[in-house]
């Protein structure tokens, strides 16, 4: 990827992660510029998750350093308290998207988007109401604010939780398998959700099985397999002439079952 | 034999004061043993097991040995020592055996709440006690309604077990009003009556309640 000397908005140097015995992150490096869109494909199990939830330190890694905006964010020096000081305030600038959406089932679709910033920011109840109807309007549910989640579709809870990330006005928006959950028919209206966040220029590091919304969307496209980076390159590179045969044979196999 | 209800009418305002004594009761004890079994439940699952095996024995003997004797245990046997007024004695024996009760259910229903919703909330950048606050509290609450309210309609009844240390609540003015007037069946069978009505009111919160929580959990 094009290196320019501007703090990247989020770094990982050596990065390593274990679980018992078996080694999921095998060191690796990745540079995330500024408004950069990265896509992260792979086959199950080859830690590409892993290295997302590792980001915002839902999985703690063993080894290596991970950055947003020139601040480290893991901190092994940094115990009990301290460090629940620090993450939690590093994670305020990180928005997160889960496969299983993890709406707050016992608040309505506004309140779900308007808690953290009151909570955290301090936000007033009626601006917070203001910016959370702003972001339920720009992923089209406006007219659901009061519902409850119970009562939303799977595409609607994602856009829910999109905007709930978004509430925080992050630095990064973090993507784990977003549309892996839904039903086929339900993908595109998430995915226009995030193609918006693309164009204006959100920095976004999305981990996905949708390999044609990972070539429109993305500046930049790894595949990992087995804990490491087998390929990085440009999306038209890599979806069109993978140099690895690993990544050629998981090409061959995905984009055969899909189309 | 003949009905004659009308000692019960003269009666009235003696089983009415009853009726306050066991609704006012109830309040305090919902109160108490609803707040306090979410606090023990956290405790227990929150701290070290060398912290918390006070609570755990505290659920474990309460739930373990009969109302009665916990009642005669506080009354008249910690009364050896310092006397409590009976009714608070009552309101702190039923409170912390449905607080017992309770706990139990919401250290059942806190465990139920996914990895998910932490996650969400941590990454949102909540810290541990906030996570438990805003999130996961209010549904393993939601969750506990249905078994809280049962919990709660048969305490309302083991309210009249407090007659037993002399509280005035609706069996004791009733068992008063009967050894005057000498018509038990009649005032019987009017707290009967009443405790049905009181039951089916409860019954009626519980289904608007456990409705309300479906929609949001």
């Amino acid at each position: 990827m094009t290196q320019t000397t501007e703090t990247p908005m989020v770094e990982l140097k050596g990065v390593k992660k274990r679980f018992g015995d078996l080694e999921v992150l095998k060191g690796i490096d990745l540079r995330v510029d500024r408004g950069r869109i990265i896509s992260i494909i792979g086959p199950s199990g080859s830690g590409k998750s892993t290295l997302l939830r590792s980001v915002n330190n839902l999985e703690v890694i063993d080894e290596g350093q991970i950055l947003l905006d020139g601040v480290q964010v893991n901190r092994p020096d940094l115990k009990g308290l301290a460090f629940e000081k620090h993450i939690n305030h590093i994670r305020q600038n990180m928005g997160m998207v889960f496969q299983h959406f993890n709406l707050f089932p016992h608040l309505s679709t506004l309140e779900n988007v308007t808690l953290a910033p009151r909570k955290l920011k301090g936000v007033s109840t009626s601006i917070a109401r203001e910016l959370g109807m702003e972001l339920l309007e720009r992923v089209g549910l406006a007219d659901k604010a009061q519902v409850y989640p119970s009562a939303l579709s799977g595409g609607q809870k994602q856009r829910v939780a999109i905007a709930r990330a978004l509430a925080m006005q992050p630095k990064v928006m973090l993507f784990d398998e977003a549309t892996s959950a839904l039903d086929p028919e339900l993908v595109e209206e998430v995915n226009r959700v995030m193609k918006g966040l693309a164009e204006e220029h959100m920095t976004m590091l999305i981990v996905t099985h949708e390999m044609a919304f990972a070539r429109d969307v993305s500046d930049w496209a790894m595949f990992m397999d087995g804990g490491v980076v087998v390929e990085a390159n440009t999306p038209e590179h890599l979806f069109s002439h993978p140099d690895q045969e690993r990544t050629q044979h998981f090409l061959r196999k995905h984009l055969g079952t899909q189309g | 034999m003949e009905f004659d209800f009308s000692p019960v009418i003269d009666y009235l305002p003696v089983l009415l004061q009853g009726v306050g004594v066991t609704l006012l009761i109830g309040v305090a004890v919902a109160v108490m043993s609803v707040v306090g079994g979410q606090i023990v439940a956290v405790i227990t699952l929150y701290t070290r097991k060398m912290v918390n095996w006070p609570l755990r024995f505290f659920i474990w003997l309460f739930m373990t040995t009969p109302l009665l004797l916990q009642l005669y245990f506080l009354y008249f046997g910690i009364g050896e020592w310092i006397l409590i007024p009976a009714i608070v004695v009552g309101v702190l024996g039923l409170g912390f055996h449905y607080m017992a009760y309770n706990a139990d259910i919401f250290i059942a229903t806190i465990k139920s709440v996914s990895s998910g919703q932490y996650e969400a909330s941590r990454s949102l950048g909540f810290g541990h006690l906030a996570t438990l606050f805003y999130v996961v509290l209010p549904q393993a609450f939601n969750r506990a309604l249905p078994q809280l309210s049962n919990n709660m309609i048969i305490m309302v009844k083991d309210i009249s077990v407090l007659s037993a240390i002399g509280i005035g609540e609706m069996v004791y003015v009733s068992q008063y009003a009967i050894s005057v007037t000498f018509r038990p069946f009649e005032f019987y069978i009017t707290i009967t009556v009443i405790y049905y009505l009181i039951n089916l009111m409860m019954e009626a919160g519980q289904t608007w309640i456990e409705r309300r929580a479906a929609y949001r959990s």
